[in-house]
């Protein structure tokens, strides 16, 4: 049902679950932003057609597009630099789905590090970085998908300030006229939809679940068994809360649906435990620099509720810090007694070890410190072992090359081994000499 | 008694006594200035909800409840006192936020009062984020902060065994990372110089280095030195390009 002229603002007719929040004032930020499109001032960066969008729910019973092909990856800092199986895992399915993307050196971070954890950042500051992110996609016409939970709140927290604060948008235009990142008539790019990975995967799962039937259970995989505690991260679904999936099948549509959705439509155990509800214990500078809150409430609200009420075989998660929190805070609680091991890892991750990926060279599950061996074991991935070996060869074989100096080998060896070709297609013939961080052989012009 | 007559448990430092009224007011009145703020705070039932639901509550002495009323209390002294060092034991999760019955949001409040104390350098401010050095200069400077070089296992041995076999051979792991932009030691993707340039100037604009300078001048004096070289760096290769 379309919602007065705003084509960005429909409701789902009849209700699809009990709603309890109908008067939202975030929901009313799609009338403004179209408003603000029609007087000229913003660019609304629309999905289309060839996005293969897909429309889901949120708590307040709107329709939200999720576009599921031709997209832009805004990384994670996180995930990349602590969690690489993450963001390879997503691209694993790109590529398995057939689907355009475009993964390019010309994007920053969210930088809401400085947000939530120093406070050594600004609104004007935090918009800037979006906005020129957001503009770098629309210029390739790619459309965004993000891949933190953190980045995700805090863009849709960032746009709902943009389009509700005139000052803001006065503030930060200049800046963004001064890096050449406004359109030719001077607006500023604002999407149609601020989209979290793990939306894209909740779009895609039974896609998932069909290719977890014909490839994964062809290699003796089955996770009928496995029982799985959904935590899901609070920077999705409690920040800006009502911009994120809820669905029927899911509690009714009473909890978020994305992660446990994707975990029944792979016909694994979703089990339930008292404290869903609660954070990870990550805390942003808490993680760093007062672990000893971190550790214990991640051990005490979660990992060992999680043990005691359901035993659960497999945490899973959809965000950086969560996933981060909850795998390398296991060990230490060996100390107090207190060892409650279980696997940790996102839905992302778990789906694509379900439809066959391999777990090191894709899920890279050798950066998890949590035990990840009996999961395995019990999915049907036996030949870990063997698979292990293989990718601890590969690494060797890489090491010896770069000690040797043999670049052009390295080159050679990536074309066949990379998921896609070793120089990224980037929207402007990206040279490797204009790195700002270039620390590889690989990089060398 | 010791402390505040309405809960506010922790008595008020002498430090902040000692500070004149009106500075007091003044840090109060930045606080309250910011646009956000009439968007985060509208009422409260004082219902505890907020508290009774948040993670930092369990472990430190800290209450959302409690900076939400002294807002609605106006109640200066607190508030600059809290504005130290209670502040930051918020793990920013925002469950308060989704919880409270007037939508109000205690863990943005806190957002605004962190803000205010770094642009005011406080010295407890200074002090709580000098670990953070590592970084902010990772961020200033690439463009993302949190990269494999960052996780050395001296620095987490509660993170266990496995984490020092993660760290051995570790360029190496890195480069077997299947996709291309992964494959660094130093940032979590590989950046763009342009792109890293164009985010200085994001810096410079909204006060940022600013703030930093202040802040902590030794840290910004080496993010500067970074800076300056690479914009030197993309200069001589847009000249080289052009005369190519
Ligand atoms: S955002 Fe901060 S104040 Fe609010 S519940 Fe979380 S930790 Fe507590
Ligand atoms: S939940 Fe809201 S109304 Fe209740 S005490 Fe906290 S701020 Fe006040």
């Amino acid at each position: 049902m379309g919602h007065g002229k705003s084509p960005y603002l429909r409701y789902a007719d009849p209700e699809p679950f009990p709603i309890l929040n109908k008067h939202s004032h975030y929901d009313h930020l799609f009338e403004e932003m179209h408003e603000l499109e029609e007087k000229g001032e913003i660019l609304v960066y629309r999905i289309t057609e060839e996005n293969k969008p897909v429309e889901v729910f949120t708590r307040t019973g709107r329709i939200k597009t999720v576009p599921t092909a031709k997209l832009w990856h805004h990384k994670s800092c996180g995930q990349c630099g602590n969690i690489p199986g993450y963001p390879a895992s997503i691209f694993w399915f790109m590529n398995k789905f057939g689907y355009d993307y475009l993964n390019e050196p010309h994007q920053t971070s969210c930088t809401a590090w400085n947000y939530h954890g120093s406070g050594t950042s600004n609104p004007v500051a935090l918009a800037a970085v979006w906005l020129r992110n957001m503009h770098q996609a629309w210029k390739t016409g790619y459309y965004p998908l993000i891949h933190c939970g953190t980045s995700f709140g805090s863009y849709k927290e960032t746009r709902e300030q943009l389009i509700f604060n005139k000052e803001l948008r006065d503030a930060v235009k200049p800046i963004l006229k001064k890096l050449g990142r406004l359109t030719e008539d001077g607006r500023i790019v604002i999407p149609q939809e601020v989209v979290h990975y793990s939306e894209w995967v909740h779009a895609v799962r039974h896609k998932i679940a069909e290719l977890y039937e014909k490839e994964g259970k062809a290699k003796g995989i089955d996770v009928s068994n496995v029982r799985v505690a959904i935590h899901n991260a609070c920077h999705t679904w409690k920040m800006m809360a009502d911009d994120y999936p809820y669905d029927p099948e899911v509690y009714n549509g009473q909890r978020p649906a994305a992660s446990t959705a994707v975990v029944k439509a792979l016909g694994a155990q979703v089990v339930d435990y008292s404290t869903w509800y609660d954070c990870c214990g990550f805390g942003f500078r808490h993680i760093l620099t007062e672990r000893e809150f971190t550790r214990s409430f991640a051990i005490q609200r979660k990992l060992k509720v999680i043990a005691e009420e359901i035993k659960a075989d497999l945490i899973v998660t959809h965000d950086t810090g969560c996933t981060t929190t909850f795998e390398k805070n296991q060990w230490i609680g060996k100390a107090h007694g207190m060892y409650h091991p279980v696997a940790v890892m996102s839905d992302v991750m778990f789906a694509a070890l379900a439809c066959g990926a391999h777990p090191f060279k894709v899920v890279q599950l050798y950066w998890n410190c949590s035990n990840y061996e009996p999961l395995l074991e019990k999915m049907g991935i036996t030949n870990w072992k063997e698979l292990r070996k293989e990718w601890e060869d590969t690494v060797k074989h890489i090491a010896e090359l770069e000690k040797e100096g043999k670049y052009d080998e390295l080159m050679e060896f990536f074309k066949e081994y990379d998921l896609y070709e070793p120089y990224s297609r980037t929207s402007d013939g990206f040279k490797r000499r204009r790195s700002a961080s270039a620390d590889m052989p690989l990089f060398k012009s | 008694m010791e402390g505040h007559p309405y809960g506010y448990n922790i008595p008020i430092s002498e430090k902040t006594k000692e500070v004149p009224w009106e500075e007091k007011v003044r840090v109060y009145e930045e606080v309250k200035s910011d646009f956000r703020f009439k968007e985060f705070l509208f009422g409260c039932l004082n219902c505890g909800v907020c508290t009774a639901s948040c993670p930092s509550n369990r472990f430190f002495d800290y209450s959302p409840r409690e900076i939400v009323q002294r807002f609605l209390e106006e109640d200066v002294e607190v508030i600059y006192d809290m504005m130290h060092e209670y502040i930051w034991a918020c793990s920013q999760c925002f469950t308060c936020w989704i919880r409270c019955p007037f939508v109000n949001n205690p863990g943005g409040l806190v957002i605004i009062m962190r803000e205010v104390a770094v642009r005011n350098a406080f010295e407890a401010t200074k002090d709580l984020l000098k670990p953070y050095g590592r970084v902010l200069l990772k961020v200033m400077t690439t463009g993302n902060q949190l990269s494999a070089d960052m996780l050395q296992p001296d620095f987490f041995p509660d993170w266990g065994p496995k984490m020092q076999d993660n760290m051995e051979n570790i360029r190496a792991k890195r480069m077997a990372i299947p996709f291309d932009v992964g494959k660094s030691v130093k940032t979590a993707w590989e950046v763009s110089l342009e792109t890293a340039i164009e985010m200085y100037t994001i810096w410079r604009e909204t006060g940022i280095f600013e703030m930093l300078e202040k802040l902590d001048p030794n840290l910004y004096n080496v993010i500067m030195d970074i800076v300056e070289e690479n914009e030197e760096r993309w200069e001589e290769l847009m000249e080289e390009e052009e005369e190519e």
